[in-house]
């Protein structure tokens, strides 16, 4: 597959462009950001949005958090969900990332499965259960905007490859970036923790993208049904085995179809 | 110009931000580039598009460990490298500064972890680059230290053998410990996230939830929870949530956990204790009445209540022995329990009583267990090689509205199988209503009765008990007749107060307040009538006060009381009553004829007095029956001659009772009995009546021939 000459500066003024038709998504993700920000300051902020304040109060109320029918207030919603969470779901509002025709196929899946999948690892790679949903969630972002830039070659580059590091590799060669490391740089546009981005940018090798690694190969297990395993041990850096592989599997199902439900991907 | 204090070729033009003069550019430069403590340099692209270094100043210098004319011209892949995947050119944007985590080589080859944010110049052909190590020195101490405090937390956390669980945000656990895992069984991975709730008591979860609800929103709480482990074992546990807010992030809490199902087994067994009977581990009574106050809370809810009686369990165990007695007991419950319905319950009340509450609105339904209940019940059951069949008496309610509270319902079929009782035994009787009617105004009067006493309304009236000799006639004694006017029911006979005295525990206070105002009155006759005044006074004891040892200390005390000698006082005893238990009978008149008192046996002739035992009593009377005295005049006189004779032949003094007739008074002259009581003498008195018949000269009544 030829290499394209893709200009990162180009795609993330796409990414701008529509963050501004959004502005009180935005502002969610801006106030989020604040190191300062309390529940009931981002509530407020949430408020002005019924959309997304309405999927905010799905998720908290969804079996995923353990409190079904019980939250009845979107401050009490954020806290249940964490602040990470409210962001990423702004986000994909912000990032159009709801709206199937602009998506590759496949894209809400891959998004519930490695949001499942991250939050179920998270606590054994140090990261909490909701960072680690709102991580995953977001990771396919880069996926959204390659394929919004070159369609029919991005179709293309997915249909030849398997999920994981066979895809990312493809993706550098043809777009110089791969896809989750292009979510990361659009995460840090967006100012998001430096953490979330560095485990983007790190998904190919590195510590910080051991998470994210592991998860892609899981869900890759689950979305694919030809795929070809690699090693939990070594994508995990020997936090996770291959003997416990079955019951993250079972567990990410159960969390995948609490998180469809909740989240309406 | 050296690298820490010159610009790049062209800088001061480039570097002037629109609106910034000159001189205020030149100042911030200065003061920026001249820090030690900030690397900074300044890359353009070069011919093949890659980044070079055209500046750095003192702080790139000691970082990267290389001059800065070795930096000049460098290219920048040689000292940065970013994370594996992302091309160096990546973090150079034209219109947007960047920030990114890269590792920079040192001249010694060392690969350092910084932060590296590179910023476009206003035309975009440069970048300046501002190079942080990710942590410095001061931040390595206080993260070692935070990693130290958590490893500290954690192995504190894992290794306690308290059970413990942490929330980060909401329901969702992210650690728990080996002590939870090992309460529950299961490893951490079934536990986290919501795994935990599937561990949860489902009549508990929703309690837990709502705990948490209140924990997530800033409270402390402690409940009490049940886990059930993985072999389906239920765990009681007292658990311990305070709130975890992580700025930022979101709320969370942290639990900790005491197994505490070994008390609340203790605790059960106590309770089971205290509600069963030991012997038959049926419920006992307040259990039952637990059971029936619950069901009554629902005004709708059907239930008929059985009250069952063993008929004849005395025999067994007064046969058998009490051994033999509790056996046929543990056999009858055995049998009630299994003849009832699912979700009936079977109660032992006491001793040979049991009830049964069913839940049915219909005395059909209720008839068919007490019918089945009765036939289990009298199947043959073999006691210490006797064959017993058990029979019982069963009385039947079914609950209505009028019933207010278990005790209602409980008295009503007591009443009912009294009613079986009364019929026959070995039956079943649904309560009747003249009969409940009837029991109600029995226990009115009983009620009545008790404050008559208690307000000292039981009043006298006195007989007398006179001496006829050749020497004329002289008052001997006078005997204490209790009366109890009613206020609504005028007289009551005096057998019936006694009676219902005796069957309800108040003949005891009874007697004594009858003692207390005859001994008074005696007191006060002494007094007003002197010579006049009865030599004695008798009263009569009921034979339930023959088994009061504490009858003689009354007795001594009421004397005292009222400044009596002894000898002013005959207490009459029936026959009937002395042969109930003769001997204690026996030691308590002794005592009292110790003391001085006379004792009469009353009635004389009506029970089976056994003579050998009549000639050991203490004595002093007998007082013949008045029915032997009513048939003196028909010319029956053998009777009334044996006991004339016997007492005689004693030594024993005997008194003719219920004499009315000249006719009697000259065959008692003939058979030699002079001391005479009944109408024909005088009709029993008020306390005015008696001390004006006294002091008249004790007039007989008007008696006819007969």
């Amino acid at each position: 597959m030829t290499a394209l000459a893709l200009d990162i500066d180009t795609v993330l003024d796409g990414l701008d462009r529509m963050a501004s038709q959004r502005p009180v998504a935005a502002r969610i993700v801006a106030t989020s950001n604040s190191d300062r920000t309390s529940a009931v300051g981002l509530a407020n902020a949430l408020g002005a949005d019924v959309a997304l304040a309405a999927k905010v109060m799905k998720l908290a109320n969804s079996a995923y958090f353990g409190l079904s029918g019980k939250v009845t207030s979107l401050q009490f919603a954020v806290t249940v969900v964490g602040f990470n969470s409210v962001r990423s779901i702004a986000t994909i509002a912000l990032a159009n990332l709801d709206d199937e025709r602009l998506l590759p196929q496949g894209f809400g899946e891959l998004s519930l499965h490695l949001a499942a999948a991250a939050g179920s690892l998270g606590p054994r790679f140090g990261t909490r259960t909701a960072d680690g949903m709102a991580l995953g969630l977001l990771a396919p972002l880069g996926m959204a905007l390659l394929h919004q830039t070159d369609r029919h070659g991005y179709d293309q580059l997915v249909a030849a490859t398997e999920l994981g590091s066979q895809r990312f590799a493809a993706e550098s060669i043809r777009y110089g970036i791969c896809s989750p490391q292009l979510s990361g740089e659009a995460l840090n546009q967006w100012h998001f923790p430096a953490d979330m981005v560095d485990a983007l940018r790190a998904v190919a090798s590195g510590p910080e993208g051991a998470l994210l690694r592991t998860s892609y190969e899981l869900t890759a297990r689950l979305v694919e049904p030809h795929h070809k395993k690699r090693a939990l041990e070594r994508l995990s850096d020997q936090r996770i085995t291959e003997t416990e592989a079955s019951a993250r599997l079972t567990a990410i199902r159960t969390d995948v179809r609490e998180l469809r439900s909740a989240l309406g991907l | 110009m050296t690298a820490s204090s010159a610009a790049p070729a062209g800088e001061d033009e480039r570097a002037q931000a629109p609106g910034h003069p000159p001189d205020v550019v030149a100042a911030v430069f200065h003061a920026t580039s001249g820090e030690p403590h900030v690397a900074l340099l300044v890359a353009a692209r070069g011919a093949d598009g890659d980044p070079v270094i055209r500046w750095s100043n003192p702080g790139a210098c000691e970082l990267l460990g290389l001059a800065a004319s070795d930096l000049d011209g460098a290219p920048l892949s040689e000292i940065v490298l970013p994370p594996d995947g992302v091309r160096i050119d990546h973090l150079f944007r034209r219109e947007r500064p960047t920030t990114s985590a890269v590792n920079v080589r040192t001249a010694v080859g060392e690969e350092v972890s910084c932060r590296m944010r590179t910023a476009p110049s206003p035309d975009g052909d440069l970048w300046t680059l501002q190079i942080q190590p990710a942590q410095s020195d001061l931040e390595l101490v206080l993260r070692a230290s935070a990693e130290a405090h958590e490893q500290r937390f954690k192995v504190l956390a894992e290794r306690s053998p308290v059970p413990t669980m942490m929330s980060e945000q909401g329901m969702r656990l992210g650690h728990v410990n080996d002590a939870l895992c090992a309460l529950v069984g299961v490893t951490a991975d079934r536990l986290l996230g919501t795994g935990w709730l599937n561990h949860i008591h489902r009549d508990d979860l929703e309690r837990v939830t709502e705990t948490a609800i209140a924990v997530l929103a800033g409270q402390e709480r402690e409940m009490e929870a049940r886990f059930v482990d993985t072999q389906q074992r239920v765990r009681h546990t007292d658990v311990r949530f305070t709130p975890l807010h992580t700025p930022g992030i979101g709320d969370g809490f942290v639990a900790t956990l005491e197994d505490i199902t070994e008390r609340r087994a203790f605790e059960a067994q106590l309770s089971y204790q205290a509600n069963h009977d030991s012997l038959t581990g049926l419920p006992r009574r307040n259990k039952l009445w637990d059971h029936i106050a619950t069901v009554m809370e629902d005004p709708d809810a059907g239930l008929a209540c059985m009250f069952l009686d063993l008929d004849n369990f005395k025999v067994v165990n007064d046969s058998l022995g009490h051994k033999a007695g509790d056996a046929l007991l543990v056999e009858v419950a055995r049998r009630l329990s299994g003849s009832v319905r699912p979700g009936d319950l079977v109660a032992r009340f006491g001793g040979d009583e049991f009830v049964i509450a069913c839940g049915t609105r219909s005395v059909e339904a209720a008839l068919e267990v007490a019918d089945r209940v009765l036939r289990v019940l009298s199947e043959p059951f073999v006691l210490d090689g006797v064959e017993v069949h058990p029979r019982g008496s069963i009385g039947v309610v079914l609950r209505r509205p009028d019933h207010q509270s278990p005790d209602d319902l409980i008295r009503d079929c007591d009443i009912a199988m009294y009613q079986a009782k009364s019929r026959g035994k070995g039956r079943v009787m649904v309560l009747d209503e003249s009969a409940r009617g009837a029991v109600y105004d029995t226990l009115t009067l009983v009620s009545d009765l008790r404050q008559a006493i208690e307000e000292r309304r039981i009043t006298l009236c006195y007989q007398p008990i006179m001496r006829f000799d050749e020497d004329g006639r002289r008052l001997a004694s006078v005997e204490a007749l209790a009366r109890w006017q009613h206020p609504d029911r005028g007289a009551i006979a005096a057998d019936v107060f006694v009676r219902l005295a005796e069957e309800h525990g108040l003949v005891r206070d009874l007697g004594l307040v009858v003692l207390d105002q005859a001994c008074a009155a005696m007191a006060r006759w002494q007094d007003e009538l002197g010579p006049l005044a009865p030599p004695r006074m008798n009263v009569n004891l009921s034979a339930l006060q023959m088994s009061d040892y504490q009858l003689v200390q009354a007795v001594k005390g009421t004397l005292r009381r009222h400044g009596l000698d002894p000898h002013h006082l005959c207490l009459e005893i029936t026959e009937s009553a002395l042969m109930n238990d003769p001997d204690t009978a026996s030691t308590i008149l002794a005592q009292l004829r110790d003391h001085g008192v006379q004792v009469a046996i009353d009635d004389f002739g009506t029970g089976y007095s056994s003579l050998a035992y009549l000639r050991r009593l203490p004595v002093n009377y007998l007082k013949v029956d008045q029915s032997f005295v009513a048939e003196l005049q028909d010319g029956h006189t053998a009777v009334a001659r044996a006991v004339i004779s016997l007492a005689r032949n004693l030594g024993i003094d005997v008194v003719a009772e219920g004499v009315e007739t000249h006719a009697q008074m000259e065959i008692l002259d003939i058979l030699g009995c002079p001391l005479r009581q009944g109408y024909g003498i005088s009709t029993p008195l008020d306390d005015a009546g008696f001390v004006d018949w006294c002091r008249t000269g004790h007039p007989l009544a008007t008696v006819g021939s007969r």
